[in-house]
Protein backbone atom coordinates (compact mmCIF):
# COMPACT_ATOMS: atom_id res chain seq x y z
CA UNK A 1 0.00 0.00 0.00
CA UNK A 2 2.72 2.20 1.08
CA UNK A 3 5.06 1.11 -2.09
CA UNK A 4 1.75 1.88 -4.25
CA UNK A 5 1.53 5.70 -2.66
CA UNK A 6 5.69 6.21 -2.81
CA UNK A 7 5.01 4.85 -6.28
CA UNK A 8 2.76 7.65 -6.97
CA UNK A 9 4.48 10.37 -5.18
CA UNK A 10 7.25 9.88 -7.60
CA UNK A 11 5.08 10.29 -10.46
CA UNK A 12 3.74 13.55 -9.10
CA UNK A 13 7.83 14.42 -8.44
CA UNK A 14 8.57 14.19 -11.97
CA UNK A 15 4.97 15.71 -13.40
CA UNK A 16 6.32 18.70 -11.49
CA UNK A 17 9.67 18.68 -12.38
CA UNK A 18 9.00 18.48 -15.96
CA UNK A 19 10.23 15.05 -16.37
CA UNK A 20 7.62 12.89 -16.90
CA UNK A 21 8.04 9.22 -17.44
CA UNK A 22 5.78 6.85 -18.24
CA UNK A 23 6.80 3.43 -17.41
CA UNK A 24 8.31 3.33 -13.92
CA UNK A 25 10.21 0.08 -13.33
CA UNK A 26 11.97 -0.90 -10.21
CA UNK A 27 15.23 -1.43 -12.28
CA UNK A 28 14.74 1.96 -13.90
CA UNK A 29 18.12 4.15 -12.74
CA UNK A 30 17.01 7.48 -10.50
CA UNK A 31 20.30 8.88 -12.28
CA UNK A 32 21.89 8.63 -15.95
CA UNK A 33 20.41 6.13 -17.84
CA UNK A 34 17.17 6.41 -16.45
CA UNK A 35 15.50 9.19 -15.17
CA UNK A 36 18.18 11.54 -14.98
CA UNK A 37 18.08 12.83 -11.69
CA UNK A 38 20.85 15.34 -10.81
CA UNK A 39 21.83 15.80 -6.76
CA UNK A 40 19.61 19.14 -6.86
CA UNK A 41 16.89 17.12 -8.27
CA UNK A 42 17.72 14.17 -6.18
CA UNK A 43 17.73 16.29 -2.97
CA UNK A 44 14.34 17.73 -4.06
CA UNK A 45 12.57 14.02 -4.62
CA UNK A 46 14.00 13.27 -0.77
CA UNK A 47 12.28 16.59 0.19
CA UNK A 48 9.08 15.78 -1.27
CA UNK A 49 8.84 12.09 -0.21
CA UNK A 50 9.32 13.20 3.27
CA UNK A 51 7.05 15.39 3.12
CA UNK A 52 4.33 13.56 1.57
CA UNK A 53 4.94 9.92 3.33
CA UNK A 54 6.61 11.29 6.50
CA UNK A 55 10.27 9.88 5.54
CA UNK A 56 12.52 8.96 2.48
CA UNK A 57 14.92 6.71 2.02
CA UNK A 58 17.69 9.63 1.24
CA UNK A 59 17.44 10.48 4.64
CA UNK A 60 16.89 6.92 6.62
CA UNK A 61 19.49 4.80 4.85
CA UNK A 62 23.18 3.94 5.07
CA UNK A 63 23.21 3.53 1.07
CA UNK A 64 21.41 5.76 -0.82
CA UNK A 65 18.92 4.35 -3.66
CA UNK A 66 20.12 3.78 -7.01
CA UNK A 67 17.31 2.48 -8.57
CA UNK A 68 12.58 3.23 -8.48
CA UNK A 69 12.66 -0.25 -6.83
CA UNK A 70 15.54 0.16 -4.19
CA UNK A 71 13.04 3.29 -3.24
CA UNK A 72 9.85 1.37 -3.33
CA UNK A 73 11.42 -1.45 -1.21
CA UNK A 74 12.55 1.37 1.47
CA UNK A 75 8.62 1.82 1.85
CA UNK A 76 7.83 -1.78 1.49
CA UNK A 77 9.93 -2.89 4.07
CA UNK A 78 8.89 0.15 6.64
CA UNK A 79 4.86 -0.87 5.90
CA UNK A 80 5.97 -4.48 7.21
CA UNK A 81 8.50 -3.67 10.07
CA UNK B 1 12.57 62.42 25.78
CA UNK B 2 11.07 64.36 28.77
CA UNK B 3 12.70 67.44 27.13
CA UNK B 4 11.03 67.25 23.67
CA UNK B 5 7.89 66.83 25.55
CA UNK B 6 8.16 70.01 27.46
CA UNK B 7 8.89 71.63 24.05
CA UNK B 8 5.29 69.97 22.25
CA UNK B 9 3.33 70.86 25.45
CA UNK B 10 5.17 74.08 25.52
CA UNK B 11 3.98 74.99 21.94
CA UNK B 12 0.98 73.13 21.51
CA UNK B 13 -0.77 72.35 24.92
CA UNK B 14 -4.09 70.98 23.40
CA UNK B 15 -3.33 69.64 20.29
CA UNK B 16 -3.85 65.37 20.69
CA UNK B 17 -0.02 63.57 21.15
CA UNK B 18 -1.67 60.06 21.18
CA UNK B 19 -4.53 58.04 20.42
CA UNK B 20 -5.10 54.83 21.36
CA UNK B 21 -7.98 51.93 21.71
CA UNK B 22 -8.66 53.43 25.51
CA UNK B 23 -8.15 57.03 25.53
CA UNK B 24 -6.36 60.25 23.72
CA UNK B 25 -4.17 62.46 25.22
CA UNK B 26 -2.81 65.89 24.69
CA UNK B 27 0.52 67.26 25.24
CA UNK B 28 -0.31 68.60 28.24
CA UNK B 29 -1.98 66.07 29.75
CA UNK B 30 0.80 63.29 29.12
CA UNK B 31 3.48 65.98 29.98
CA UNK B 32 1.50 65.85 33.66
CA UNK B 33 1.39 62.29 33.69
CA UNK B 34 4.77 62.16 32.96
CA UNK B 35 5.79 64.65 35.93
CA UNK B 36 3.49 62.25 38.24
CA UNK B 37 5.43 59.19 37.44
CA UNK B 38 9.27 61.27 37.80
CA UNK B 39 7.83 62.01 41.73
CA UNK B 40 6.71 59.06 42.00
CA UNK B 41 9.55 56.74 41.30
CA UNK B 42 11.72 59.44 43.07
CA UNK B 43 8.98 58.67 46.07
CA UNK B 44 9.92 54.86 45.51
CA UNK B 45 13.94 55.66 44.82
CA UNK B 46 13.35 53.25 41.58
CA UNK B 47 16.84 53.30 39.52
CA UNK B 48 15.90 50.74 37.10
CA UNK B 49 12.25 48.99 36.07
CA UNK B 50 10.67 46.72 33.79
CA UNK B 51 7.78 47.89 31.29
CA UNK B 52 5.25 44.97 30.26
CA UNK B 53 2.12 47.54 29.05
CA UNK B 54 0.77 47.54 26.15
CA UNK B 55 -1.33 50.57 25.82
CA UNK B 56 1.43 53.61 24.24
CA UNK B 57 0.00 56.59 26.24
CA UNK B 58 0.94 54.77 29.45
CA UNK B 59 4.15 53.27 27.98
CA UNK B 60 4.87 56.79 26.78
CA UNK B 61 4.30 58.51 30.25
CA UNK B 62 6.22 56.07 32.07
CA UNK B 63 9.01 56.59 29.67
CA UNK B 64 9.17 60.20 30.13
CA UNK B 65 8.68 60.05 33.59
CA UNK B 66 11.78 57.86 33.47
CA UNK B 67 13.62 60.04 31.80
CA UNK B 68 13.04 62.85 34.07
CA UNK B 69 13.99 61.37 36.89
CA UNK B 70 16.99 59.51 35.15
CA UNK B 71 15.64 56.16 36.30
CA UNK B 72 16.41 53.43 33.59
CA UNK B 73 13.16 51.36 31.91
CA UNK B 74 13.08 48.59 30.02
CA UNK B 75 10.04 47.14 28.28
CA UNK B 76 9.14 43.70 27.36
CA UNK B 77 6.84 42.11 24.78
CA UNK B 78 3.38 42.85 26.95
CA UNK B 79 1.62 40.17 25.42
CA UNK B 80 4.74 37.14 26.24
CA UNK B 81 3.86 34.73 28.26
CA UNK B 82 3.92 34.63 31.70
CA UNK B 83 6.56 31.63 32.51
CA UNK B 84 8.57 33.08 29.49
CA UNK B 85 8.84 36.68 30.80
CA UNK B 86 9.71 35.46 34.01
CA UNK B 87 12.66 34.55 32.55
CA UNK B 88 13.42 37.50 30.34
CA UNK B 89 12.78 39.10 33.48
CA UNK B 90 15.50 37.27 35.53
CA UNK B 91 18.04 37.52 32.61
CA UNK B 92 17.82 41.06 32.85
CA UNK B 93 17.69 41.32 36.59
CA UNK B 94 14.26 43.25 36.54
CA UNK B 95 13.05 43.18 40.23
CA UNK B 96 10.49 45.86 39.60
CA UNK B 97 7.49 45.81 37.41
CA UNK B 98 5.20 48.13 35.86
CA UNK B 99 2.38 46.45 34.56
CA UNK B 100 -1.17 46.10 34.52
CA UNK B 101 -1.52 42.63 34.18
CA UNK B 102 -2.38 40.17 37.33
CA UNK B 103 -0.84 37.01 36.29
CA UNK B 104 2.89 38.70 36.74
CA UNK B 105 3.04 37.84 40.59
CA UNK B 106 3.79 41.64 42.22
CA UNK B 107 3.80 43.93 40.19
CA UNK B 108 3.56 48.21 40.27
CA UNK B 109 0.36 49.43 38.65
CA UNK B 110 0.86 52.21 36.45
CA UNK B 111 -2.04 54.08 38.25
CA UNK B 112 0.25 53.55 41.24
CA UNK B 113 3.24 55.50 40.00
CA UNK B 114 1.77 59.27 40.89
CA UNK B 115 3.07 61.62 42.98
CA UNK B 116 2.98 65.36 42.44
CA UNK B 117 7.05 65.49 44.00
CA UNK B 118 8.49 67.91 41.74
CA UNK B 119 11.84 66.79 40.18
CA UNK B 120 14.98 68.07 38.68
CA UNK B 121 15.89 67.17 35.43
CA UNK B 122 18.77 64.14 35.86
CA UNK B 123 22.00 64.27 34.13
CA UNK B 124 21.56 60.89 32.29
CA UNK B 125 18.20 59.58 30.81
CA UNK B 126 19.04 56.00 30.58
CA UNK B 127 16.99 54.12 28.26
CA UNK B 128 17.19 49.83 27.81
CA UNK B 129 16.28 48.71 24.70
CA UNK B 130 16.50 44.63 23.97
CA UNK B 131 17.32 43.20 20.73
CA UNK B 132 15.10 41.42 18.64
CA UNK B 133 17.18 38.64 18.57
CA UNK B 134 17.32 38.41 15.01
CA UNK B 135 21.02 37.76 15.70
CA UNK B 136 20.97 35.21 18.34
CA UNK B 137 19.50 35.16 21.84
CA UNK B 138 18.17 38.97 22.40
CA UNK B 139 20.78 41.36 24.39
CA UNK B 140 19.87 44.32 26.09
CA UNK B 141 21.52 47.93 24.50
CA UNK B 142 21.86 50.63 26.69
CA UNK B 143 20.93 54.11 25.45
CA UNK B 144 20.68 57.14 26.58
CA UNK B 145 17.55 59.83 25.63
CA UNK B 146 20.10 62.27 25.21
CA UNK B 147 22.04 61.07 22.42
CA UNK B 148 19.05 58.94 20.56
CA UNK B 149 17.84 62.69 20.64
CA UNK B 150 20.10 64.30 18.46
CA UNK B 151 18.97 61.84 15.30
CA UNK B 152 15.51 64.26 15.55
CA UNK B 153 17.48 67.55 16.97
CA UNK B 154 16.73 69.57 13.61
CA UNK B 155 13.20 68.05 13.25
CA UNK B 156 10.33 70.41 11.87
CA UNK B 157 7.01 70.56 13.76
CA UNK B 158 4.18 68.74 11.45
CA UNK B 159 1.17 69.28 14.69
CA UNK B 160 -1.13 67.81 11.69
CA UNK B 161 0.50 64.27 10.82
CA UNK B 162 -1.30 61.21 12.27
CA UNK B 163 1.27 58.68 12.29
CA UNK B 164 0.34 55.04 12.55
CA UNK B 165 1.98 52.73 15.22
CA UNK B 166 3.02 49.71 13.61
CA UNK B 167 6.22 48.49 15.97
CA UNK B 168 5.77 47.40 19.66
CA UNK B 169 7.34 50.44 21.60
CA UNK B 170 9.43 47.96 23.20
CA UNK B 171 11.02 47.58 19.62
CA UNK B 172 14.49 50.56 18.51
CA UNK B 173 12.34 51.10 15.91
CA UNK B 174 8.85 51.82 18.08
CA UNK B 175 11.40 54.30 19.82
CA UNK B 176 12.60 55.86 16.60
CA UNK B 177 8.95 56.52 15.64
CA UNK B 178 8.11 57.78 19.05
CA UNK B 179 11.17 60.53 19.36
CA UNK B 180 9.79 61.55 15.65
CA UNK B 181 6.65 61.91 16.16
CA UNK B 182 7.43 63.86 19.89
CA UNK B 183 9.47 65.89 17.87
CA UNK B 184 8.06 66.73 15.04
CA UNK B 185 5.03 67.58 17.52
CA UNK B 186 2.60 65.10 15.48
CA UNK B 187 -0.08 62.36 16.83
CA UNK B 188 0.97 58.65 17.82
CA UNK B 189 -2.07 56.76 16.37
CA UNK B 190 -1.28 53.42 18.77
CA UNK B 191 -4.22 50.51 18.35
CA UNK B 192 -3.61 47.30 19.91
CA UNK B 193 -2.50 44.95 18.70
CA UNK B 194 -0.30 45.61 15.66
CA UNK B 195 -0.96 43.66 13.11
CA UNK B 196 -1.06 44.42 9.82
CA UNK B 197 -4.94 43.94 9.50
CA UNK B 198 -5.33 45.88 12.24
CA UNK B 199 -3.55 48.54 10.77
CA UNK B 200 -5.60 48.53 7.59
CA UNK B 201 -8.68 48.88 9.63
CA UNK B 202 -6.62 52.06 11.05
CA UNK B 203 -5.83 53.68 7.97
CA UNK B 204 -9.52 53.59 7.21
CA UNK B 205 -10.70 54.71 10.38
CA UNK B 206 -8.44 56.54 12.28
CA UNK B 207 -7.35 59.28 9.70
CA UNK B 208 -3.85 57.94 9.72
CA UNK B 209 -1.81 60.33 6.98
CA UNK B 210 2.01 58.56 7.37
CA UNK B 211 2.98 55.41 8.24
CA UNK B 212 6.18 53.51 8.98
CA UNK B 213 6.70 49.90 9.06
CA UNK B 214 8.59 47.10 7.69
CA UNK B 215 8.53 45.73 4.02
CA UNK B 216 6.98 42.33 5.93
CA UNK B 217 4.26 44.26 7.71
CA UNK B 218 3.42 46.35 4.57
CA UNK B 219 2.52 43.49 2.09
CA UNK B 220 0.06 41.61 4.54
CA UNK B 221 -1.09 45.10 5.19
CA UNK B 222 -2.35 45.62 1.52
CA UNK B 223 -3.57 41.83 1.11
CA UNK B 224 -5.93 42.60 4.36
CA UNK B 225 -6.84 45.49 2.48
CA UNK B 226 -7.58 44.12 -0.45
CA UNK B 227 -9.42 40.72 1.20
CA UNK B 228 -12.11 43.08 2.96
CA UNK B 229 -12.29 45.61 0.55
CA UNK B 230 -11.09 47.94 3.04
CA UNK B 231 -10.47 51.40 0.73
CA UNK B 232 -6.88 52.67 2.21
CA UNK B 233 -6.97 56.85 2.68
CA UNK B 234 -3.94 58.76 0.23
CA UNK B 235 -1.15 58.62 2.34
CA UNK B 236 1.64 61.47 3.22
CA UNK B 237 4.22 60.01 3.97
CA UNK B 238 5.79 55.79 3.88
CA UNK B 239 8.68 54.83 5.39
CA UNK B 240 10.18 51.30 5.42
CA UNK B 241 12.64 49.97 7.75
CA UNK B 242 13.81 46.84 9.08
CA UNK B 243 14.44 44.59 6.00
CA UNK B 244 15.45 45.20 2.43
CA UNK B 245 12.79 46.72 0.39
CA UNK B 246 11.57 44.23 -2.46
CA UNK B 247 11.32 46.34 -5.98
CA UNK B 248 7.73 44.96 -6.54
CA UNK B 249 6.63 46.76 -3.09
CA UNK B 250 8.07 49.97 -3.89
CA UNK B 251 6.02 49.74 -7.00
CA UNK B 252 2.69 48.26 -5.04
CA UNK B 253 2.82 51.55 -2.59
CA UNK B 254 3.40 53.84 -5.38
CA UNK B 255 0.12 52.48 -6.89
CA UNK B 256 -2.10 52.35 -3.90
CA UNK B 257 -0.54 55.88 -1.67
CA UNK B 258 0.28 58.02 -5.29
CA UNK B 259 0.66 60.99 -3.00
CA UNK B 260 3.23 59.56 -0.74
CA UNK B 261 6.54 60.19 -0.78
CA UNK B 262 8.65 56.88 0.58
CA UNK B 263 11.57 56.86 2.39
CA UNK B 264 13.96 53.35 3.41
CA UNK B 265 15.69 53.57 6.62
CA UNK B 266 18.27 51.62 7.28
CA UNK B 267 19.09 51.22 11.22
CA UNK B 268 19.97 49.10 14.23
CA UNK B 269 19.47 48.95 17.52
CA UNK B 270 22.93 48.97 18.55
CA UNK B 271 23.73 51.57 15.78
CA UNK B 272 20.37 54.10 15.82
CA UNK B 273 19.40 55.29 12.09
CA UNK B 274 22.30 55.65 9.32
CA UNK B 275 20.76 55.83 5.71
CA UNK B 276 17.82 57.24 4.67
CA UNK B 277 17.07 56.53 1.36
CA UNK B 278 14.10 58.71 -0.29
CA UNK B 279 14.49 58.13 -4.31
CA UNK B 280 12.01 55.29 -4.34
CA UNK B 281 15.32 52.78 -5.74
CA UNK B 282 15.40 49.47 -3.65
CA UNK B 283 18.98 49.41 -1.84
CA UNK B 284 21.12 52.44 -1.02
CA UNK B 285 22.87 54.52 -3.46
CA UNK B 286 26.76 54.07 -3.42
CA UNK B 287 27.33 57.89 -2.66
CA UNK B 288 26.39 56.80 1.36
CA UNK B 289 29.61 54.97 0.95
CA UNK B 290 32.87 56.48 2.95
CA UNK B 291 35.22 57.64 0.61
CA UNK B 292 38.07 60.43 -0.10
CA UNK B 293 35.39 62.26 -1.42
CA UNK B 294 32.85 61.74 0.84
CA UNK B 295 34.52 61.26 4.48
CA UNK B 296 31.64 61.38 6.26
CA UNK B 297 30.33 58.31 4.64
CA UNK B 298 28.49 55.99 7.16
CA UNK B 299 28.66 53.04 5.09
CA UNK B 300 31.35 50.84 4.40
CA UNK B 301 31.39 47.35 2.34
CA UNK B 302 34.18 44.87 3.60
CA UNK B 303 34.37 41.35 1.98
CA UNK B 304 30.64 41.64 1.15
CA UNK B 305 29.45 42.56 4.17
CA UNK B 306 28.24 46.09 5.04
CA UNK B 307 29.55 48.20 7.74
CA UNK B 308 27.75 51.16 9.68
CA UNK B 309 28.71 54.03 11.46
CA UNK B 310 25.97 55.68 13.60
CA UNK B 311 25.47 59.38 14.85
CA UNK B 312 22.95 57.66 17.81
CA UNK B 313 24.54 54.83 18.49
CA UNK B 314 24.45 52.64 21.92
CA UNK B 315 26.77 53.07 24.76
CA UNK B 316 27.30 49.32 25.02
CA UNK B 317 25.50 45.86 26.15
CA UNK B 318 24.35 45.25 29.64
CA UNK B 319 25.84 42.27 30.15
CA UNK B 320 29.20 44.64 29.66
CA UNK B 321 30.08 42.41 26.59
CA UNK B 322 31.54 45.87 24.76
CA UNK B 323 33.34 44.10 22.71
CA UNK B 324 34.05 46.39 19.37
CA UNK B 325 31.42 48.82 20.79
CA UNK B 326 33.35 52.43 20.58
CA UNK B 327 31.25 55.37 21.32
CA UNK B 328 33.48 57.68 19.59
CA UNK B 329 31.62 58.14 16.32
CA UNK B 330 34.81 58.67 14.10
CA UNK B 331 36.16 54.91 14.68
CA UNK B 332 32.40 53.16 15.79
CA UNK B 333 32.15 51.08 12.56
CA UNK B 334 30.53 47.74 13.37
CA UNK B 335 30.02 45.01 10.87
CA UNK B 336 25.97 44.32 10.33
CA UNK B 337 26.28 41.07 9.21
CA UNK B 338 23.77 41.81 6.22
CA UNK B 339 25.31 40.46 2.70
CA UNK B 340 25.70 43.26 -0.03
CA UNK B 341 26.58 43.68 -3.29
CA UNK B 342 27.28 47.14 -5.42
CA UNK B 343 25.75 46.60 -8.44
CA UNK B 344 26.12 49.98 -10.60
CA UNK B 345 25.07 52.90 -8.65
CA UNK B 346 23.54 50.99 -6.05
CA UNK B 347 24.19 48.77 -2.69
CA UNK B 348 21.97 45.67 -3.18
CA UNK B 349 20.97 43.69 -0.15
CA UNK B 350 21.86 39.97 -0.51
CA UNK B 351 20.25 38.64 2.95
CA UNK B 352 21.96 38.76 6.47
CA UNK B 353 25.34 36.32 7.40
CA UNK B 354 23.15 33.86 9.00
CA UNK B 355 20.68 33.29 6.23
CA UNK B 356 23.13 32.34 3.56
CA UNK B 357 22.54 28.82 2.44
CA UNK B 358 25.07 26.56 1.75
CA UNK B 359 23.21 24.56 -1.47
CA UNK B 360 26.25 21.39 -2.33
CA UNK B 361 28.37 24.55 -1.57
CA UNK B 362 26.91 27.03 -3.49
CA UNK B 363 26.54 29.98 -0.88
CA UNK B 364 22.69 31.58 -1.90
CA UNK B 365 21.28 34.26 -0.59
CA UNK B 366 17.29 34.53 0.17
CA UNK B 367 16.40 37.22 -0.81
CA UNK B 368 17.14 37.64 -4.74
CA UNK B 369 15.15 34.62 -4.20
CA UNK B 370 12.60 36.23 -3.01
CA UNK B 371 12.55 38.81 -5.50
CA UNK B 372 12.30 36.92 -8.19
CA UNK B 373 9.12 34.86 -6.39
CA UNK B 374 6.95 38.53 -4.86
CA UNK B 375 6.14 39.12 -7.81
CA UNK B 376 4.46 35.90 -8.97
CA UNK B 377 0.76 36.30 -9.26
CA UNK B 378 -1.25 34.82 -6.59
CA UNK B 379 1.87 35.21 -4.08
CA UNK B 380 1.10 37.81 -1.35
CA UNK B 381 4.52 36.82 0.63
CA UNK B 382 7.17 34.69 0.55
CA UNK B 383 9.37 33.66 2.95
CA UNK B 384 12.96 31.83 1.61
CA UNK B 385 15.36 29.63 3.92
CA UNK B 386 17.62 26.41 3.76
CA UNK B 387 16.25 23.05 4.70
CA UNK B 388 18.66 20.45 6.15
CA UNK B 389 19.32 18.27 3.30
CA UNK B 390 21.61 14.80 3.60
CA UNK B 391 22.31 15.27 -0.04
CA UNK B 392 23.38 18.60 -0.57
CA UNK B 393 23.67 19.78 2.80
CA UNK B 394 20.97 22.14 2.13
CA UNK B 395 18.15 23.13 -0.15
CA UNK B 396 16.08 26.39 -0.76
CA UNK B 397 12.97 26.48 0.51
CA UNK B 398 9.97 28.90 0.24
CA UNK B 399 6.85 29.31 2.72
CA UNK B 400 4.52 31.17 0.34
CA UNK B 401 1.08 32.94 1.60
CA UNK B 402 -1.37 32.37 -1.47
CA UNK B 403 -4.05 35.01 -2.47
CA UNK B 404 -7.52 33.47 -1.39
CA UNK B 405 -8.63 32.89 -4.92
CA UNK B 406 -4.98 31.67 -6.28
CA UNK B 407 -4.57 28.32 -7.58
CA UNK B 408 -1.80 26.38 -5.84
CA UNK B 409 -0.72 24.28 -8.86
CA UNK B 410 -0.76 27.17 -11.35
CA UNK B 411 1.13 29.61 -8.77
CA UNK B 412 3.86 26.49 -8.09
CA UNK B 413 4.58 25.86 -12.45
CA UNK B 414 4.13 30.28 -12.39
CA UNK B 415 7.26 30.11 -9.45
CA UNK B 416 9.17 27.35 -11.10
CA UNK B 417 9.35 29.83 -14.51
CA UNK B 418 10.17 32.90 -12.21
CA UNK B 419 13.35 31.37 -11.04
CA UNK B 420 14.43 29.90 -14.07
CA UNK B 421 17.29 33.04 -14.41
CA UNK B 422 18.53 32.44 -10.83
CA UNK B 423 21.47 29.78 -10.90
CA UNK B 424 19.81 26.10 -10.04
CA UNK B 425 21.35 25.81 -6.92
CA UNK B 426 18.84 29.00 -5.64
CA UNK B 427 15.65 26.92 -7.34
CA UNK B 428 12.86 26.56 -4.24
CA UNK B 429 13.05 22.97 -3.71
CA UNK B 430 10.81 22.77 -0.87
CA UNK B 431 7.75 24.80 -1.71
CA UNK B 432 5.15 24.67 1.96
CA UNK B 433 2.24 26.87 1.58
CA UNK B 434 0.89 28.50 4.85
CA UNK B 435 -1.32 30.74 6.21
CA UNK B 436 0.91 33.26 7.44
CA UNK B 437 5.20 33.51 7.65
CA UNK B 438 7.14 33.38 10.58
CA UNK B 439 8.30 36.98 12.18
CA UNK B 440 9.61 38.38 15.24
CA UNK B 441 10.00 42.31 15.73
CA UNK B 442 7.80 42.78 12.15
CA UNK B 443 10.61 41.08 10.29
CA UNK B 444 10.86 37.69 7.93
CA UNK B 445 12.50 35.05 9.90
CA UNK B 446 14.65 33.43 7.30
CA UNK B 447 17.06 31.30 9.68
CA UNK B 448 17.50 27.78 8.34
CA UNK B 449 16.08 24.98 9.79
CA UNK B 450 17.65 21.82 10.76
Amino acid sequence: MTADRALAAIGEFLQRANKPHNELTDDLSLYGGGLELDSLETAELSAFLEDTLGSDPFTTVDELPETVGEVLAFYRSASTA
Amino acid sequence: MIRLLELAAAAAPDSIAVVTDERSLTWAELLGEARGVAGALADRQIARFAIVEHDAGIVMALLAGAALAGAEPCQFQPDTDAAELAAQLTQFDHRTVVSRRDDLGKVIRPTELVSDRPVQPSDTQPLLIRTTGTTGVPKGARHDWSVLARRVADAVPHPGQRWLLTYGLHQFAGIQMLLHTVSAQATLVAPFPRQPRDGAEALAKLGVTCVSATPTYWRFLLAAARSTGASLPDLEQITLGGEAVPSDLLTRLRETFPSAKISQVYASTEMGSVVSVTDGRPGIGVDKLQSDENPEGTLRVVDGELWVRGSAGMLGYVDGDDTGVDTDPQNAWRPTGDRVEIVGDRIEFRGRDSEVINVGGVKVHPLPVEEALLPVPGVIAVRVYGRANRLTGAIVAADVVLAPEADPDEVRDRMRDAVSALPRAAHPRSVTFVDELETLGGKTIRRSEG
